[in-house]
């Protein structure tokens, strides 16, 4: 049986490994950095938890919900904000500038939903532990096993959808090169758009899965939002794939090296738990730049089977 | 004439010119706003110098960032860096020298609240009977604010030098986050989650409503020296390779200009300028809680300031702070009249509105209420006699 610490870190992890796929696919395909992430990750615990509280049942049946909620906070931000200056052909800055407008509104609003609660529903909305709410299976939280196969069947589905679906294929040629995407045809906005909600859709469904580990509160996703740059900067920004495992990766340095450090060294590192992320993005930008999508890992595995004891004949090319 | 100064109704007729471009009348709904706001006030005297004191400060802070990304051009998303440096550095060294020259506790134990609480209120004491102590202490406080600035602007620099856009802004930001959790967890640095008192250099004054009057005097003409100063800079040939470095980096190299040090140039005046923010907030406040340097008020905040009186635009950005100040204040301030009215604290409706209002302006206004102008170099005076000469070969060719 695994300590809970670990269960709950790789619960952790695969949550912060979707919001930093979220975050490379909307920066891949419109150059968008897109700092409302952090607020579509809170928004996306909010359906979740108010729904279980008004309507009962498991949390987790409100998490396709909550994935839909964020689907449709990024159509909103792709349409009224993103697609105007994408037309415009507006700088990376000028895009990051639109979108920390909207994540301060998008916060704006999920405070003003938190009084409402508060003083309408009589519920108390910014302190949650959703971690009271688990089923257990196996005497392991729920949560654990949903966080891991959503890690797995993620980056499987994305693969199928971007190989074996048309769509997908016109999404790679858009992201690749969006002018010639554009003259055999490819309608470029449509490719954005899915980019958004699925980018929002991932970003409000890790949220609901984070709060299962951490304490729900309006800032959630601002506490962590670090952890998700972090995870899709160590994938390499232009890997979906990469970021799903830079993602998990900090997630799990974050939250069970903190918990080894803190064991060795003492109680007071787990203040510093914010570090670890920051520690990693750095070595990260300073050893391989463009992430881990960016090694060579056909050298690599090349040269791990060189090193060991060759099994078959050796063919020149 | 060249050396004449223009006369009373010459400099009448250009203020009326001005006052009928957008930047006048940016300027009129400004200071009416400004009066009104005052003018109601239960307290005018107080809502006066508070607004100023809140303008000041954030003035400093937005001109620096405005120096870094307007004028440079680079994605500067964790300002709050800078700001943290000023604001520990002055929380933290010259209150422990201090206490240290009057034999108090000054070590890591200046931190611990149960320690703090007793040696400040001594130390102000005896600044309070020591003026000209107090301003030394004072100018060498924001010195070395400006020098811990300088520093952390030179060390976010070094990734400046292989990082652009989005990795560079990210990483700026990461940055400012984890000063501030180092400051919130380390309870020697700066109190951690109970924060410091602050030495106050203007207890001397006696206290009450003259101290604040004179701390906001010298908030005022910091902001307005930190204006000349930028401005300076600005018309200068480093500012003209700091906008050659944002229009065009390639063009820059190719005259011969070395990017990674217009970078760091840009980065340290700008975070030193930052910090003396920081420096002045904290003497300002009398205290240092690093919580309160979150990168929403110190890094989002300047960059909505800046998009809305115009990036690169130094006169925009003091009307963007000045009209977002005093419209933030009335929302805080006047929120009571909106209770019986929203079902929720009106008090949200200042980031929702500030969020939606950062949002109109990239999408519909995205070089700001008063735009930025190409800089003239020379006296404009002197231009105009060259125009002039100019007009009168043209017209002597053309006949």
């Amino acid at each position: 049986m695994l300590p809970p610490v670990v269960i709950s870190g790789i619960t952790y992890a695969g949550a912060i490994a979707l919001m930093a796929c979220g975050i490379t696919i909307i920066y891949m395909s419109t150059r968008t950095f897109n700092f409302a992430h952090a607020t579509m990750a809170t928004w996306g615990f909010y359906i979740t938890y108010v729904c279980y509280m008004l309507y009962g049942g498991t949390p987790y049946q409100y998490f396709p919900l909550s994935f839909l909620f964020g689907a449709m906070l990024g159509v909103i931000c792709y349409f009224g904000i993103n697609r105007p200056l994408l037309r415009r052909e507006a700088s990376p800055i000028t895009l990051m500038m639109s979108t920390m407008g909207y994540d301060i509104a998008l916060l704006a609003t999920i405070q003003i939903f938190c009084d409402y609660l508060t003083y309408k529903l009589r519920l108390y909305p910014r302190r949650v532990i959703m971690s009271t709410y688990e089923t257990m299976v196996w005497g392991v939280p729920a949560s654990f096993f949903i966080s891991l196969i959503l890690a797995i069947a993620i980056p499987v589905a994305l693969h199928a959808f971007l190989t074996m679906t048309k769509f997908g294929v016109a999404m790679r040629a858009t992201i690749e090169n969006p002018t010639l995407a554009n003259i055999i045809g490819i309608d470029a906005e449509k490719v954005y758009l899915a980019s958004w909600i699925i980018g929002g859709g991932l970003a409000s469904l890790g949220g609901a899965i984070v709060s299962m580990t951490i304490t729900g509160t309006p800032v959630m996703g601002n506490m962590i939002v670090v952890t998700m740059f972090a995870g899709s900067i160590l994938g390499g920004l232009y890997s979906a794939y990469g970021s799903l495992l830079g993602g998990f990766v900090v997630g799990i340095a974050e939250y069970v090296g903190t918990w080894l450090l803190a064991s060795y060294w003492g109680g007071w590192l787990l203040g510093y738990r914010m570090v670890i992320p920051l520690i990693i993005m750095a070595g990260s930008l300073l050893v391989f730049p463009r992430g881990l999508a960016g090694l060579p890992w056909g050298a690599l595995l090349a040269a791990l089977k060189g090193a060991l004891p060759s099994r078959g004949k050796e063919v020149s090319p | 004439m060249s050396g004449q100064l223009p006369g009373a109704k010459e400099l009448w007729e250009r203020f009326m010119a001005t006052m009928k471009t957008r930047a006048g009348l940016v300027c009129i709904a400004t200071v009416l706003l400004f009066g009104v706001t005052t003018g109601v006030a239960r307290d005018p005297m107080a809502t006066f110098l508070s607004i100023l004191a809140r303008f000041s400060i954030f003035f400093i802070i937005t001109l620096s960032l405005n120096l870094e990304t307007g004028h440079t051009g680079i994605p500067q998303f964790g300002r709050v860096l800078a700001v943290i440096a000023g604001a520990y550095a002055v929380a933290a060294i010259p209150g422990r020298i201090l206490a240290a020259a009057m034999g108090l506790p000054c070590g890591l134990r200046y931190g611990d609240d149960t320690v703090n609480y007793k040696v400040v209120p001594r130390v102000n004491e005896m600044l309070a009977a020591n003026p000209a102590l107090s301003i030394g202490v004072f100018v060498f406080s924001l010195a070395l604010a400006a020098a811990c600035g300088a520093a952390v602007g030179w060390l976010c620099s070094r990734p400046a030098i292989r990082l652009r856009e989005a990795y560079l802004g990210i990483s700026l930001l990461a940055f400012g986050d984890v000063m501030m959790w180092i400051g919130h967890n380390w309870e020697p640095l700066v109190g951690g989650s109970t924060g410091v008192f602050v030495p106050d250099p203007f207890a001397f004054t006696g206290g009450g409503r003259l101290e604040h009057v004179i701390v906001v005097s010298i908030l005022v003409v910091m902001a307005i020296g930190s204006l000349i100063f930028v401005e300076m800079i600005t018309r200068s040939p480093l500012g003209r390779t700091f906008k050659m470095h944002r229009d065009c980096e390639l063009a820059a190299c190719v005259y011969g200009r070395d990017i990674v040090k217009v970078r760091t140039r840009s980065l340290m005046i700008g975070s030193a300028l930052a910090a003396i923010g920081g420096g002045l907030y904290v003497f300002y406040t009398h205290t240092c809680k690093a919580i309160t340097f979150d990168r929403a008020t110190w890094t989002f905040w300047p960059w909505a300031y800046m998009m809305l009186g115009g990036i690169g635009s130094n006169i925009g950005v003091l009307f963007g702070v000045m009209l977002y100040t005093v419209i933030r204040y009335n929302i805080v301030v006047r929120r009571h009249f909106l209770e019986k009215v929203v079902p929720f604290d009106p008090i949200w409706l200042d980031p929702l509105l500030g969020g939606i209002m950062l949002v109109l302006i990239v999408l519909f206004l995205p070089y700001g209420l008063v735009p930025e102008k190409p800089v003239s170099t020379l006296p404009r005076r002197q231009i105009e006699e060259m125009l002039k000469k100019v007009r009168a070969r043209s017209g002597k060719s053309g006949s």
